[in-house]
């Protein structure tokens, strides 16, 4: 039998875009978008197999390296206030095992030079299978990639 | 409108039972059960209730109407392993205002011929409409009256 185990932590990543809330909010609300940017490793892939981006709708995100056992999160949207907070919950699982369950707060605040983006999840880590620091570092590797993102777009307009 | 905020708080409930595990799960996992020992609030009481108790089913309470309003429960398991741990995510609701979103674990541990039940909720406050020491304080008279549900059931009829 499975040694049963709960951690329970939450990471908060606060990071300040060279571009208004609209804009940032509109990266998370478009699969297509997020598929470009929602991946927590350099190489990796993310895709979604379902997004219904609206207050009882869910999304089902795929993301691993090109070759390998996969991650899979299934999430239900409950919470949206366009160009200020998207609050999900769901959890995540690999090879068939949940590895966490949690609620994902995102707040976009009007800054100075954009975008102030504070992301807070709060997660049950289940069994050992993943720590705290390595979410934190998987949000900072994503957000910089929505930085890369945001960066083109302003360009391409 | 009140300005848009989220406060994010965890805290935490440990209670022992003189019940085993199989006993105190199925005060969660019984529909009858846990209508019997799960309202809140003397107020206004348990209106409606349903429980479709498994992986991705949904548990719905809504009050009865009282002065300060209707209050409405809309959870979703994330995780049921049987008589170890049960994880749901919820909103709460009064009339239209969302008050919080939330993860609940529940676990589940063998003491003696006993249970040492361990509840952790990491929620978010949304816009100043509830109080986390309100939230913690009906928990607790929650798992006061599982406590009365057990002994009651337990003595002969």
């Amino acid at each position: 039998m499975t040694e049963r185990s709960v951690i329970h932590a939450t990471v908060t990543v606060e990071r300040v875009f060279r571009a208004s809330p609209a804009r940032v909010f509109a990266a998370w609300s478009s699969a297509e978008a997020l598929s470009r940017w929602m991946s927590p490793v350099e190489d990796w892939q993310a895709s979604y197999d379902h997004f219904d981006f609206r207050i009882g709708g869910g999304d089902r995100l795929r993301f691993g390296p090109p070759e390998g056992e996969a991650y899979v999160t299934e999430s239900r949207f409950l919470d949206i206030v366009p160009d200020v907070r998207i609050i999900s919950a769901g959890s995540m699982s690999t090879a068939g095992t949940r590895v966490t369950a949690g609620v994902l707060t995102v707040e976009f605040k009007a800054a100075a030079s954009g975008c102030r983006m504070t992301l807070t999840e709060q997660t049950a880590f289940l069994d050992g299978h993943e720590r705290p620091e390595d979410h934190e570092a998987g949000w900072q590797e994503i957000l910089n990639k929505l930085a890369v993102e945001l960066a083109r777009e302003q360009q391409a307009a | 409108m009140s300005e848009p905020s989220v406060v994010h708080v965890s805290f935490s409930i440990e209670r022992r039972y003189d019940a085993s595990p199989a006993r105190v799960f199925a005060a969660f996992s019984d529909p009858v059960a846990k209508r019997r020992w799960s309202a809140c609030h003397d107020e206004g009481g348990l209106g409606e209730h349903m429980l479709d108790f498994r992986e991705g089913g949904r548990e719905t309470m809504r009050g009865a109407p009282a002065e300060s309003g209707v209050y409405a429960m809309n959870a979703t398991f994330q995780e049921i392993v049987p008589e170890q741990r049960i994880i749901y995510s919820y909103e709460l609701l009064r009339d239209e205002f969302r008050l919080s979103i939330s993860l609940a674990t529940i676990e589940f541990h063998r003491d003696g011929a006993g249970t040492r039940l361990l509840f952790t909720e990491q929620a978010a406050f949304l816009d100043g409409h509830d109080r986390p020491e309100w939230r913690e304080q009906g928990s607790r008279i929650g798992f006061d009256r599982l406590a009365e549900y057990l002994a009651q059931e337990q003595a002969p009829a």
